[in-house]
């Protein structure tokens, strides 16, 4: 019976969805403050990156708010999982898959993988302002390549869970400090500074770069963190 | 004044070096939290004078609207900031092992700031979501110690499903909005308010409505209110019923009165607010247990608060607000008293032989949330009872019914428990837990205020009248946000 109910009610909301879609102008929607940001962007932030200067610039509180639920969602699993009592129950079969690497294949393809995928993360986050991509999609690639040799070499490679808590917190704490800065200077909170450089070259658009190294740090830091709860918690104790 | 944006800032600086901190020593983490929210206080202090009965736009990154976020504050902004800082104040886990709870405690504060300042609608988005993260957290990582882990971890795990599926809502809302209008800023919004009349307007405000009733205790989409606050401990209870709830309704109240000014809103949440207030009210009756009663107890009152928001214009905001105020201090208080006194309603015979004091704190509340005269409750019901009689139209006059019968409802159970309080100790009634605990000392605190206010009703409600004509009219929003007419401006 719940079974049908339930069917009925998401088959009515998707009605509904699209009922209001009908009535949505589709197609020529006005673009009041799309246009009015194509237009001023590099005139006012100077990144060649339109979305950077958006993600950056126009709506910075609204990526340092994203970067906190973030941080809340990597708290809360680090705080849930040291609290369960998974642990326990992982603990009783441990022995029998006790120190195995994945085999000579992946174990060598990742170590020269490995710093390629540090490369192409750096260049990513550092082009933000520049070419598609910035803090948040480098950050993942770098999350990535510190998870890889983790997963080939289970027991073996271990990150520093206190390294990776300081770095998170020194990318966090670097973003709002170049916000206050701009405050301090009487001007607004994440106002970009120092001028905007030579249009589309690397040191252009002002303190967004810096901004953005601190984003993929912080993103990096954080998914290996959490990866690194989930590991450590299944081997623990 | 730009820095009014620290309230929301430093306690997110405050989240991400709480961890750092922590492992050098463990007591400065401890303190760093309520430091901040000190200096907060001040802030928030300062700012009320400053700002005196005007308000203020705060552009951040220096990008006027609405191409920029913006901050809006005025006095009803400020009055919230304040009882957040203290609210959270009130509730800081000083026992606490872990400090990542801290680092959960700070960001659930700056996301609170954010809602009640913010402007914009995507970023108020964003603080709701922080907001709703940081709670699922705080929840399942702290089980009172009679309920077993599991079931607070599955009472969360709930609540994030209900919770998530709010936000969607809320998401899509929004969307719709900004397909509709090409704006997000709510006072660029305000000044193109006949393109969103209509169903599709219409439906994006009742997304809304529903994706933030969910932290609302709103009627249908409540369901996790009483089994979240039966494993949770009370001082985050009353943190939830009092405080996190009401910022859900801000945000919904913004898009009413500066938005979505149709009578079809106003409606739905009047029938919204009805359901609410009748629905709670029942099964509170047959609540067997004191927290049981109390979280739907507080679902009623906030269907009380959605029925004084169905009264449009700066009236409606006036007496919502002093609802909400009201609410905040009753139910936070009982929920701190609860740790007291808790479990089956049985076992609490004999109570006020025990503790006369505590009873009578318990009586203070319990009148006023009837609304017995003298009380402060009894102005607040009669003023929304003699609103509702002024409006026209037959709906208004089912919420008045609607509400006497919920009052009748109410004496009855509440009366049935005082009964049992003043009955004389049988064998198996436990005596109630003598342990210091702060939270009744809180809880005795919001007692003597409300006693207090009780001498000051004129005064505080001319006050609270004069903060509501400023915060309900579009047009000084508008004017402060949007100082020079912008590009779109189509009225």
């Amino acid at each position: 019976m719940t079974k049908y109910s339930a069917l009925l009610f998401i088959s009515g909301l998707v009605f509904l969805l699209m009922v209001i879609t009908g009535l949505l102008p589709m197609g020529h929607t006005p673009m009041l403050v799309g246009n009015a940001i194509l237009e001023g962007a590099k005139d006012q932030v100077g990144a060649a990156n339109v979305v950077t200067s958006v993600v950056l610039g126009y709506r910075g509180l609204d990526t340092l708010g994203e970067l906190s639920i973030l941080f809340a969602a990597a708290s809360v699993v680090g705080l849930v999982l040291t609290k369960s009592s998974f642990n326990k129950h992982a603990s009783n079969n441990d022995d029998k898959h006790d120190h195995h690497d994945s085999g000579f294949v992946a174990v060598n393809a990742i170590d020269l993988i490995f710093p390629l995928l540090l490369v192409v993360g750096m260049y990513i986050i550092t082009h933000g302002h520049l070419t598609p991509g910035g803090g948040f999609q480098g950050g993942v690639v770098l999350a990535v390549a510190f998870s890889m040799l983790v997963i080939v070499r289970p027991r073996r490679v271990s990150i520093n869970h206190g390294m990776v808590s300081i770095i998170e917190s020194f990318a966090g704490v670097s973003f709002i400090v170049i916000g206050v800065v701009a405050l301090f200077k009487g001007q607004s909170f994440l106002q970009p500074l120092l001028g905007h450089g030579e249009f589309a070259s690397l040191w252009s658009a002002g303190t967004l770069p810096l901004l953005y190294l601190a984003v993929g740090l912080k993103v990096g830091a954080e998914l290996a963190g959490l990866l690194l709860a989930l590991n450590t918690d299944e081997v623990a104790s | 004044m730009n820095s009014l944006v620290l309230l929301v800032v430093l306690p997110l600086f405050a989240a991400f070096i709480i961890p750092v901190v922590a492992k050098f020593s463990p007591k400065l983490s401890l303190f760093t939290g309520p430091v901040v929210l000190c200096i907060n206080l001040l802030l928030i202090m300062s700012a009320w004078i400053k700002v005196g009965s005007g308000s203020e736009a705060i552009f951040l990154g220096g990008f006027l609207p609405p191409v920029g976020i913006v901050f809006y504050i005025d006095h009803f902004s400020l009055l919230f900031s304040g009882l957040i800082a203290g609210m959270v104040l009130i509730v800081w886990p000083w026992d606490a092992k872990e400090s990542r709870l801290y680092s959960l405690y700070m960001l659930l504060s700056a996301a609170s700031f954010g809602l009640v300042l913010s402007a914009d609608l995507f970023n108020l988005y964003v603080f709701y979501e922080l907001l709703a993260v940081a709670t699922y957290g705080i929840i399942a990582a702290s089980p009172i110690s009679k309920v077993p882990n599991s079931s607070a971890t599955a009472a969360s795990l709930r609540y994030l499903f209900i919770s998530s599926a709010g936000s969607v809502m809320l998401l899509l809302g929004i969307a719709i909005i900004y397909t509709l209008t090409g704006t997000l800023n709510i006072a660029h919004l305000a000044t193109m308010t006949t393109s969103l009349d209509g169903f599709a307007g219409l439906s994006a405000f009742a997304l809304i409505a529903i994706g933030a009733g969910v932290k609302a205790e709103m009627f249908p989409v409540n369901s996790w209110v009483a089994e979240v606050y039966g494993t949770i401990p009370r001082q985050l209870s009353a943190l939830l019923a009092g405080l996190v709830s009401k910022l859900a309704v801000i945000l919904i109240i913004r898009m009413l009165l500066m938005v979505f000014q149709q009578q079809a809103a106003f409606d739905l949440l009047l029938v919204v607010g009805m359901l609410g207030v009748i629905s709670g009210e029942m099964v509170a009756w047959r609540a067997k247990d004191m927290i049981r009663m109390l979280s739907f107890s507080s679902i009623a009152q906030l269907g009380l608060i959605f029925i004084a928001f169905s009264i449009a214009g700066s009236k409606g905001l006036w007496i919502g607000m002093a609802l909400m105020l009201h609410h905040l201090l009753v139910k936070g208080g009982l929920f701190l008293m609860a740790d007291r006194f808790a479990g089956h309603m049985g076992k609490l015979k004999g109570l006020a032989k025990h503790s006369p004091m505590a009873a009578a704190v318990f009586l203070v509340f319990v009148l006023s949330l009837l609304g017995v005269p003298p009380f402060p409750g009894f102005w607040i019901k009669l003023l929304l009872i003699l609103n509702l009689a002024e409006q026209g139209g037959g709906l208004y006059h089912v919420a008045i019914a609607t509400i006497l019968l919920a009052t009748v409802i109410e004496t009855a159970y509440i009366f049935k428990f005082v009964r049992i309080l003043y009955q004389k100790a049988d064998a198996d009634s436990t005596p109630i837990n003598k342990n210091y605990s702060s939270s009744y000392t809180f809880a005795k605190l919001f007692a003597l205020i409300l006693l207090v206010s009780m001498l000051f009703v004129s005064p505080i409600s001319n006050h609270l009248k004069d903060i509501a004509n400023h915060s309900a009219s579009p047009h000084i929003y508008i004017n402060k946000i949007l100082p020079t007419k912008q590009l779109g401006d189509r009225s």
